[in-house]
């Protein structure tokens, strides 16, 4: 039996190229994974761990110091001991303008605890002196002005000379300020924050572990922390790494769905794989093989196939690590130094690779073993096999389809989030199985749709349902990747909406540019600054004094609704004032004791006028500017408006803006929230491309088995193509026939899934948003309608070498037998 | 015993060829240097227009062979065909492609239908291909004489192996094709409906002219022709005019088949 396995992988190499392919990148992402986040986290833990290799024990948890280093010291088995103290700085560095802020430490006094890598240089020695991190950009030699502040905010300057620069490594944390290195008692003169730890060097020939105990005891009643430095090291880097954590778990559930995709492009490899060769499989029955051996035999091939792909697949995965090691550097929020490669990365992606290919074979491998001897005699007819498994899948499905959907609804109804994804992910597995069945009559509907489209349309049409499950196989693998990358698209699109629409409501005015002078701005800045490239509208406003009803004059603006109107965003929060009402701030409720929609009466040089009162999200008070003028008829330009063209980049337009102000009124100040609106977009976008990224993965490996399944297709249907030549089909419409199947399968399960993933989309938003106030739908018509082109076009592609091959059939073929 | 077949001349227009098909000087060799089979080692041989030809010898002769490359399926390594006045062994593959469709008709020995097309669809394929429709009295004509009109919307897999070859022969006749030619058309067939198919492709010709060129192992089939080509180690070894079972059994035995 070994020898007809063997015999039959190589025969069928070429066909297990496509499962091949599919194992080993599910299976590489799935080792990159693991092993970026073995490496992130050996990086972190070397680089925090410096601090602590020298330490055998740890104390924090430190409250009060007094007398704690003599209590150690005096222990039995301590060799040596450091009260570490820690404060911070502004220092000046010669040669750059701005001071920047260092993270002081204390420098052990005995050599023994001292773990600071010098880069060059030494250590300080004495106050005065100073060892900086590279990031501070200081050389050996230069003088930092260093100020410190006492309680009562007074600045205190000192000098430090720079005696040497300490290598940090990948330390996370000395990416985002610059730390210094100074002697305890330079620590305690720049306002030392009070011990962090104390750190213990054991005497050698000190078991750390039985030290921790002895110190353990010794400090039983100060209420502090003991543990050896190394599980210190450990602490401190799982509180860094805490995101990246995240990070890989997530990453995981992509590799978990990649894997899914991988294991459906296998089972209808197999599937096809073993229909071609039915009658092989029963000679072998016929001449008295039984159907466990030929069950085992095609296990095995699988396995062997699974195992093979599976090692590529580490291979590469260990490869991609590497790459991205070598790209990303210790310089990033996921630190990488070299690469770690964990053993469990590498088992679980053997196991992970072979186990999915053999699970993926089980069902084809037993329908094979149903093959009658007889079959060998029959004439070869690829007739679908019916199976029981049909109806318990059915069941199945909707046992899972339908308390997930009422999971999602209970999920939307409450705002919980969590029974959303519960209830999502419960009735994907649903769809996946009832896709089986559903898929099927779908892609008949749309055939007889396209039957316009000329005989080879119709051909095409029959040909992607004469096989109903391995046509809902290869679509499924399809559905499932453009389902979750559609959801992705629509959720974000949605959530993208709803923030932008509560920004809009809270800050609705782009840019606000101020004078900040008594004397008021020339009125022409509103003209000026509009006419900045990227402003699309600008609304001057005045400001003089009036008196309210608790008989203070304050600030007031005055607004021409009709200009402003065109300059704002939102009036959800802010309404503009029409003539004869006050828009009050909100502290005017208790300050002035009035109420929305209530009257108010303002006091200006000429007497006293009521108004209706609205309250709106303002810092001033806000009339019409004819109201303002006739209460002060002082009142000065004061402030600007504006709002900006959409999709220019704010920063730049801000910054024409501020130099535009500054150089007619120097005093002027420029804020606003375009920046941060175009923050928000950024970061969704970039999450939406990382994460269709990953789903590309899925996607990728579904267009694989649907270009695979087509390529078995045509070994069989050889005859059929020849056939279809002789009788007159020319080779472009043969071709056109396989193209057309394509779209028809890819097409179907394209709009399916966007159809599916729209609803996952929006379900995870409205349960994730819709009880944080307004929610806003947004529908990505042009993205989604993209992800159907793109798989539909994929799909058309991934058709060509099949239908090369297919177009490449002589006619004679359907002559021989 | 065959009539005279009346041939239509169309005034203004070069008389057509009295043969409907025509090979002359006819190599195909497969493989090449010491290995080479000669599958036709110079063949001349000519079909008359409206009579029925049976084409016999031994196996690996090249019979199918000689078929195919008349038929516009197989490029011959040397010699010419021509069909009526076209010279295929000219044409390029999209052209011969259509000339098939337009001009040919075929009927094999097993696999000759279109699994998931229907036996209406199977048979109007060829024409819907041309991008013609077939003539709607002709269609129905060709099915009830085949009977298969209760048989029209079955799929291959409901039909029995006769009745597939009958809808193959229908597919044939259905664009009156200037040839039809058939490869062992009763070869999987019991005798009784082999008889009829035989008896379907005779009446063609007997009642409208049709050309068909068939080969054959069968003597009996044979004896349905108006005459018999016999081929030997790809040449022509005789020829037999209004056969018989028996005068063809005697020829084949000479051949040593
Ligand atoms: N594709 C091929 N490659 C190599 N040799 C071939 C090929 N096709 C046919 N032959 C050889 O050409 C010769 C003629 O074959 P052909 O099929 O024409 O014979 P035939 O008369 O139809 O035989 P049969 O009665 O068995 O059908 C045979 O010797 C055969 O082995
Ligand atoms: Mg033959």
């Amino acid at each position: 039996m070994f020898r007809v396995i063997t015999a039959g992988l190589r025969a069928h190499a070429a066909r297990l190229v496509a499962s091949t392919i599919a194992i080993v990148i599910a299976v590489g992402f799935v080792v990159a994974t693991l092993t970026i986040g073995a490496t992130t986290r050996s990086t972190v833990l070397e680089a925090v761990g410096a601090r602590y290799v020298s330490a055998d024990v740890v104390v924090t948890g430190i409250q009060d110091p007094a007398g704690l280093d003599a209590d150690v010291a005096g222990l039995p088995g301590v060799g040596a001991v450091d009260l570490a103290t820690s404060t911070s700085v502004q220092a000046v560095v010669p040669g750059r303008s701005g001071a920047q802020f260092l993270l002081v430490d204390s420098v052990a006094e005995d050599p023994a605890l001292r773990w600071q890598q010098l880069a060059e240089g030494a250590l300080p020695d004495r106050p005065g002196e100073v060892a900086v991190s590279e990031r501070v950009g200081a050389d050996v030699g230069d003088v930092l002005t260093v100020a410190t502040y006492d309680e009562e905010g007074r600045e205190d300057a000192s000098q430090a000379t720079v005696v040497g620069v300490v290598d940090l490594g990948g330390d996370p944390s000395a990416g985002i300020n610059g730390r210094a290195f100074v002697t305890p008692e330079q620590v305690a003169a720049w306002g030392g924050l009070g011990p962090s730890e104390l750190r213990i060097a054991a005497a050698d020939g000190t078991d750390p572990d039985s030290l921790v105990a002895d110190v353990r005891a010794a400090l039983a009643d100060r209420d502090v922390e003991v543990r050896t430095g190394e599980e210190q090291a450990e602490q401190e880097a799982a509180s860094v790494t805490g995101d990246a954590e995240i990070l890989t778990t997530v990453l995981l559930v992509f590799g978990a769905v990649a894997l899914l995709v991988a294991g459906l492009v296998i089972a209808n490899t197999f599937a096809v794989l073993l229909a071609q060769r039915t009658r092989e499989l029963a000679l072998l029955r016929c001449i008295g093989a039984t159907s466990r051996q030929v069950r085992r035999s095609v296990l095995a091939e699988a396995a062997a196939t699974g195992l093979g792909a599976s090692v590529l697949g580490v291979g590469a995965g260990i490869g991609l690590a590497v790459l991205a090691s070598a790209l990303v550097g210790t310089d990033s929020p996921v630190p990488l130094a070299g690469v770690e490669v964990p053993l469990s990365a590498v088992v679980l992606g053997l196991v992970v690779g072979t186990g999915t290919t053999l699970l993926a074979a089980l069902a084809p491998a037993r329908a094979a073993t149903r093959i009658a001897p007889l079959a060998a005699l029959r004439p070869l007819d690829p007739a679908p096999l019916r199976s029981r498994g049909g109806l318990l899948r059915l069941a199945a499905g909707l046992l899972l389809l339908v308390p997930g959907v009422l999971l999602m609804a209970g999920g939307v109804v409450g705002g919980e989030i969590l029974f959303s994804v519960g209830g999502g992910a419960l009735s994907f597995l649903g769809v996946v199985l009832l896709a089986q069945r559903a898929v099927p009559p779908v892609v008949a509907a749309a055939g007889r749709l396209v039957r316009s489209g000329g005989v080879t349309a119709r051909l095409a049409g029959g040909n992607a349902t004469r096989n109903p499950r391995r046509t809902a196989a290869t679509a499924t693998a399809l559905l499932i990747g453009v389902t979750l990358t559609t959801a992705m698209v629509v959720g974000a699109a949605s959530t993208r909406a709803t923030a932008q629409a509560e920004l809009t409501a809270q800050y609705p005015t782009d840019v606000v540019v101020t004078g900040n002078t008594e004397d008021g701005v020339p009125a022409s800045l509103a003209e000026r600054l509009a006419a900045v490239d990227g402003v699309r509208a600008a609304a001057g406003l005045q400001a003089g004094g009036v008196t309210g009803p608790d008989g203070y004059e304050g600030w007031t603006l005055g607004v021409d609704p009709a200009a402003a109107a065109g300059v704002l965003r939102s009036t959800g929060d802010l309404p503009l004032p029409a003539e004869g009402t006050a828009v009050l701030p909100w502290w005017t409720v208790e300050g002035w004791g009035v109420e929305d929609g209530g009257r108010v009466t303002l006091t200006g040089d000429d007497g006293p006028r009521t108004f209706t009162v609205a309250l709106g999200d303002t810092d001033y008070p806000l009339l019409t500017v004819g109201d303002l003028t006739a209460l002060d008829p002082d009142a000065v330009a004061d402030t600007v408006w504006l709002r900006l063209d959409d999709g220019v980049d704010p920063a730049a337009v801000v910054d024409e803006v501020t130099d535009v102000a500054g150089s007619i009124v120097p005093t002027a100040a420029v804020t606003g929230l375009a920046s941060e609106r175009a923050a928000l977009d950024e970061v969704l976008d970039v999450l939406l491309l990382v994460v269709t990224g990953l789903l590309g993965v899925a996607v990728l490996i579904a267009l694989i088995g649907v270009g695979n399944t087509l390529a078995l297709s045509v070994v069989e249907r050889r005859q059929e193509n020849g056939l279809l030549r002789a009788l007159g089909l020319t080779r472009g419409q043969v071709r056109g026939l396989l193209a057309w199947e394509a779209t028809l399968v890819a097409g179907v399960a394209a709009v399916l899934g966007v159809v599916l993933g729209a609803g996952y989309g929006l379900v995870g938003v409205a349960s994730l948003l819709g009880d944080q106030g307004e929610l806003v739908l947004s529908f990505p018509w042009l993205q989604v309608g993209a992800i159907v082109v793109v798989a539909t076009v994929a799909g058309l592609l991934a058709s060509v070498l099949p239908a090369r091959r297919a177009a490449r059939t002589p006619p004679v073929a359907a002559l021989a037998a | 015993m065959s009539a005279p077949v009346p041939v239509m001349t169309i005034p203004g227009e070069p008389p057509p060829a009295a043969d409907a098909v025509r090979a002359t000087g006819l190599t195909r060799t497969y493989g090449r240097g010491a290995t080479a089979v000669h599958a036709l080692a110079g063949v001349d041989v000519a079909f008359t227009r409206g009579a029925f030809t049976a084409i016999m010898g031994p196996s690996g002769s090249g019979k199918s062979t000689l078929m195919h490359c008349l038929a516009g399926l197989d490029t011959p390594t040397g010699g010419q065909v021509f069909l009526g006045d076209t010279e295929l062994t000219r044409l390029r593959d999209d052209q011969l492609t259509k000339l098939r469709r337009e001009r040919i008709g075929f009927v094999f020995q097993s696999f000759n239908l279109l699994p998931v097309l229907d036996a209406r669809e199977n048979i109007v394929l060829p024409m819907q291909l041309a991008g013609r429709r077939p003539d709607p009295a002709w269609f129905d004509a060709v099915v009830a004489r085949l009977g298969l009109r209760d048989r029209l919307r079955h799929r291959p897999s409901e039909l029995s192996g006769g009745q597939q070859q009958r809808v193959a022969v229908a597919r044939a006749l259905l664009s009156r094709p200037d040839v039809v030619f058939a490869d062992e058309p009763t070869g999987n067939l019991d005798s009784r409906s082999g008889a009829e198919v035989l008896d379907l492709l005779r009446s063609s010709v007997r009642e409208t002219g049709q050309t068909v060129v068939m080969v054959t192992h069968d003597p009996a089939a044979a004896a349905y022709a108006d005459r018999v080509v016999l081929l030997a180690d790809g040449r022509l070894a005789g020829e037999i005019d209004r056969p018989t079972a028996d005068s063809v059994l005697s020829a084949l035995r000479g051949l040593g088949a």
